[in-house]
């Protein structure tokens, strides 16, 4: 009975591993934006060709290191953060649901990517295709 | 708006599913059934009445975690609480199973049980967290991701 229950253990434990890699493959995916989502305003691009706009709220603890290496690896970039609850409208205009959320708009003001989470920003930064 | 609770230190819950997830692992193959009640009670005194009160959250701020650096992130304590209850009602079926005779089905509720801590303490990926996240986002509650 014993060996029996080992492996039923032992197979729990690869089906935990499997779904936990197809999770992290599904999480860290980085989505095309849709044509649908508005212009980023000229008065947060600022006239930059590139601008990185970093959505966050007060608990968001990854969203400091984000903005950081953001100014870091992309200097010629204007990076704006914004805290998703002081400022509803936007955050509602883009649909932003949690923090952080980052938005890679070009100089038109167009968003060029959209990252939910610290995960699809590490592997954007891993792969920034 | 309601004030945002003080965040957490992460490891702390996943160490308290580490151990849940042994002990239930350990109670199946071994058909030690009272570990289901046992867990159910260790579960809902930190969820019901915070982390000091949980056996392993505090044995985790006491002993474990001032040996270890800071955390490097810190998180939202209403997800994993929120999880921690979906576990105690899951756990509280499990005994009335067995109480009942349903030995397997028991033992099946448990291992969902062990399964979900499992893949929380291992890997980050906490069910009952992100379904609080989603009646979050539902509400239009923003919270941090992490």
């Amino acid at each position: 009975m014993i060996p029996l229950r080992l492996l039923v253990v032992v197979v729990l434990a690869f089906a935990v591993l499997l779904v936990a890699r197809l999770y992290r493959q599904w999480r860290g995916k980085v989505r095309s934006d849709k044509p649908a989502t508005p212009l980023v305003p000229m008065s947060i691009r600022a006239g930059a060709e590139r601008t990185w706009v970093i959505f966050t709220t007060p608990l968001c603890a990854s969203c400091g290191p984000i903005e950081a290496r953001l100014r870091a690896a992309d200097p010629d970039a204007n990076v704006v953060r914004i805290d998703a609850i002081e400022q509803p409208r936007l955050s509602h205009a883009f649909k932003v649901r949690s923090a952080p959320t980052v938005l890679l708009a070009d100089g038109e003001g167009r968003v060029k990517a959209r990252l939910v989470g610290a995960e699809a920003f590490e592997n954007y930064v891993r792969n920034p295709t | 708006m309601a004030r945002s609770p003080t965040p957490i230190d992460p490891r702390g819950p996943r160490f308290n599913q580490a151990v849940l997830t042994l002990a239930l692992l350990i109670g199946f193959v071994f058909d030690w059934k009272p570990v289901a009640p046992a867990f159910a009670l260790v579960l809902l005194l930190g969820a019901a009445f915070g982390t000091r009160y949980g056996p392993f959250l505090r044995l985790y701020a006491e002993l474990i975690k001032p040996r270890l650096q800071p955390p490097s992130e810190l998180e939202d304590p209403r997800p994993p609480r929120f999880a921690a209850t979906v576990g105690v009602v899951i756990l509280t079926a499990a005994t009335v199973a067995f109480a009942a005779g349903a030995t397997t089905a028991g033992w099946t509720l448990a291992l969902i049980v062990a399964v979900l801590a499992g893949l929380s303490a291992t890997t980050g990926i906490c069910v009952g967290c992100e379904m609080w996240l989603l009646v979050a986002r539902r509400r239009g509650t923003l919270v941090s991701n992490s």
